[in-house]
């Protein structure tokens, strides 16, 4: 199944998610279709004006352009997914999506879904990691 | 190279990224961003003392405490959050301040949609390039020899002739094609100073059509025009040393520049609004049936209170004040409204970018209109001073500062 | 992704006894058509996507839960997010925490290979304004 990471970047999720089987869907596999478009040249990522106004899609244009053009990336992902986990109360420095309003949009779209979502916390100790991988593990097994 | 380091938030994602590093080249700088590790980003938000929710806010507040404690090296700041954040435009806003409390780089900030393009950061960009590589040039107080300056405005092509450290000529036209324009001002100017243009050993040029009339003219100084206006109201006002805001309400675009000893550290151009602009007062002089020149006069005489307008803006803004008029109140005080207008305005949406120094030196060709200095000095708390020949900063900066190439600097 | 290229980023715990060297010594032994960089963290593993996940297979024998990975979207080398070109960028610093809790996901899926089970999450309810109240009235 394809399943939907929030943080779209994590490489816990990534890795824990593709152990299991299924398919993770993630920012960088995305972004990459994005850079190998050779008739663009807008480094570094290759977001067009175009794709900003995708972005409409899910956003109106009263919202800034770096909620749409996040929007325009994750909202078809949102799209293809079948299920998702969330890791909810990642540290600081995370990560390269950047912008809090969108991982809100993003978590509601995901809600309106209907799809199953598994919640897990950000493992701040050993006991934490172990009840991460163990909830995603019945979580995606559940899946299949 | 000169390094310019980007704090931002959104670009990479809003196609605005590639227009930026474009805009940075083209003046010969290269864009940076400063390293920061994960454990650095942590450690600085607790210190600036602002906690954002967004990730990529967080991370800009690191990256500026980096070039704050000098473990990053560049040469000028620029800070850059998505048009209508409000989350971003306060750590853009207060951030500004911290770099400017902690180093002595010039800054500039600018809040950005999908739309914009590298032409539109290219004069804020080449005015931080300039900062960085003509120190020397930029400290000039005083103008020698026989120069010229021509500054190519979206309104107006101003023309001045300087021998000694003394205008001795000057002339201005509306602005048509860039060079006859130009020709025509520089002739007049010449004739005034009695001199011809052979005898001018150095030209500056500035504003909108500076590139052409450069090549054109074989200029020595082709330089955007914070950096000349800066020099050339200094130099006016007779502020040469010490801190002051220059403020230029323009036709196109307006500035607002913060300079220190007469070297620019920070300014604001903004360009969205014609309400905000000297586009507005001459449409309101226009529907008013009166020339422009008479409105200030007019509006010292009035009440802006006296006038409700609804709107800032030039279509529906305008449309209030004629209405106002079907009221039976007066040309006086509708003039005062329209100016009060364009200052609170201005105030709004530009002089809340930098923090705005005492004394103000209000110039350009809105500098004339009494009613408008009026309005920005009840808004401000301090009436500005206007130097006289104000609406010639442009054409006086290039003047003084291409007086500097003939001493080999 | 495309099928053509995948370009994976490889972390190892750093509670693994693994090293990047010894990583990268093990792909280039297997002889594989790939581009290997090492890093201070593990390596970054380029090649056709069916060449790429079979390495990773391989390589997950080494340390079955010391290692991870994950795709990257940029070529190995890619100039666009060169370090040294542009400074860090801004998922770096998640990749940076990320890896050093890896060895947290190490030891969570030891104990889960184990059978033991996710523990109860308490919920710590907020005092209640009646318990509140009460405190006050007592230190009165």
């Amino acid at each position: 199944m394809k399943v939907f990471i929030d943080p779209p970047n994590s490489l816990i999720l990534f890795d824990l998610v593709e152990r299991s089987g299924h398919e993770p869907l993630s920012t960088m596999a995305e972004i990459q279709e994005k850079i190998e478009k050779v008739e663009l040249d807008m480094p570094p990522m290759n977001v067009s004006v175009e794709d900003v106004m995708k972005g409409l899609k899910y956003a109106g244009i009263e919202v800034p352009s770096g909620v749409r053009g996040r929007l325009a990336i994750w909202g078809p992902m949102i799209e293809a997914a079948e299920a998702a986990i969330i890791m909810e109360d990642c540290p600081y420095s995370f990560g390269c999506v950047g912008c809090h309003r969108t991982t809100l949009m993003v978590r509601y779209l995901l809600k309106k879904k209907n799809i199953p979502v598994l919640y897990v916390d950000y493992p701040n100790d050993e006991d934490q990691a172990k009840d991460l991988v163990v909830m995603m593990r019945e979580f995606l097994e559940g899946l299949k | 190279m000169i390094k310019i380091a980007q704090l931002s938030c959104g670009t990479e994602y809003s196609s605005v990224q590639y227009e930026i590093e474009k805009a940075a080249r083209s003046v010969g700088a290269t864009i940076v961003h400063p390293d920061v590790s994960a454990a650095d980003i942590d450690k600085a938000v607790e210190r600036f003392g602002f906690k954002p929710q967004s990730p990529q806010l967080r991370l800009m507040i690191a990256r500026a405490v980096q070039l704050a404690d000098r473990k990053y090296d560049a040469d000028a700041i620029f800070i850059a959050t998505c048009f209508r954040c409000a989350e971003g435009a306060l750590v853009r806003n207060e951030l500004r301040r911290f770099v400017q409390d902690n180093t002595r780089l010039p800054v500039v900030t600018y809040s950005f949609t999908e739309r914009m393009k590298a032409a539109q950061l290219l004069t804020r960009m080449e005015a931080l390039v300039t900062i960085v590589t003509r120190k020397e040039l930029l400290a000039r107080e005083r103008q020698s020899g026989i120069t010229a300056g021509i500054d190519s405005g979206s309104s107006t092509t101003k023309a001045v002739i300087m021998i000694n450290n003394k205008i001795a000529g000057k002339d201005w036209t509306p602005s048509g094609d860039v060079i006859k324009s130009a020709e025509l001002v520089m002739e007049n100017a010449l004739n005034e100073a009695g001199v011809k243009l052979k005898d001018i050993e150095a030209i500056g040029t500035t504003g909108y059509g500076r590139y052409r009339l450069g090549k054109h003219y074989n200029a020595k100084l082709v330089q955007e025009e914070l950096t000349t206006n800066s020099k050339g109201a200094v130099w006016l006002a007779d502020r040469q040393r010490g801190e002051a805001t220059i403020l230029d309400i323009g036709g196109m675009d307006n500035k607002a520049i913060t300079v220190r000893d007469g070297v620019p550290d920070n300014f604001t151009m903004g360009g969205i609004c014609a309400g905000a602009s000297g586009r507005f007062l001459e449409m309101v002089s226009k529907r008013l049936k009166i020339e422009v020149t008479e409105l200030g006069a007019l509006a010292d005489k009035g009440n802006w209170r006296n006038a409700k307008m609804n709107s800032y803006c030039s279509v529906f803004g305008i449309q209030d004040l004629v209405t106002t008029l079907g009221d039976g109140k007066t040309f006086e005080d509708v003039a005062a409204a329209a100016c009060h207008s364009v200052a609170e305005q201005v105030y709004e949406q530009q002089l809340q970018e930098i923090d705005v120094r005492h004394p103000i030196i209000q110039v350009g060709g809105t500098s004339l209109i009494s009613g408008l200095v009026a309005a920005v000095g009840e808004i401000l708390g301090s009436k500005p001073i206007v130097p006289a020949n104000s609406q010639y900063i442009g054409a006086v900066g290039g003047a003084i500062l291409s007086s500097g190439f003939l001493e080999g600097l | 992704m495309s099928a053509e290229r995948e370009t994976r980023i490889i972390l190892i715990s750093p509670a693994s006894n693994i090293t990047p060297d010894q990583l990268v010594r093990t792909i280039h032994t297997m002889g594989k058509n790939v581009t290997v960089k090492e890093s201070c963290y593990g390596c970054v593993l380029e090649g056709k996507q069916d060449i790429v996940r079979g390495i990773i297979n391989e390589l997950r024998e080494l340390d079955p839960n010391g290692i991870f990975t994950k795709v990257r979207a940029f070529h190995a080398g890619d100039p666009r997010r060169c370090r040294a070109h542009h400074g860090t960028r801004p998922g770096f610093a998640q990749l940076e925490q990320e890896w050093g809790d890896l060895w947290k996901i190490q030891r969570g899926l030891e104990r889960a290979d184990n059978g033991e089970k996710a523990s109860k999450r308490e919920i710590q309810e907020k005092l209640s304004v009646e318990k509140f109240k009460k405190i006050c009235e007592v230190r009165q």
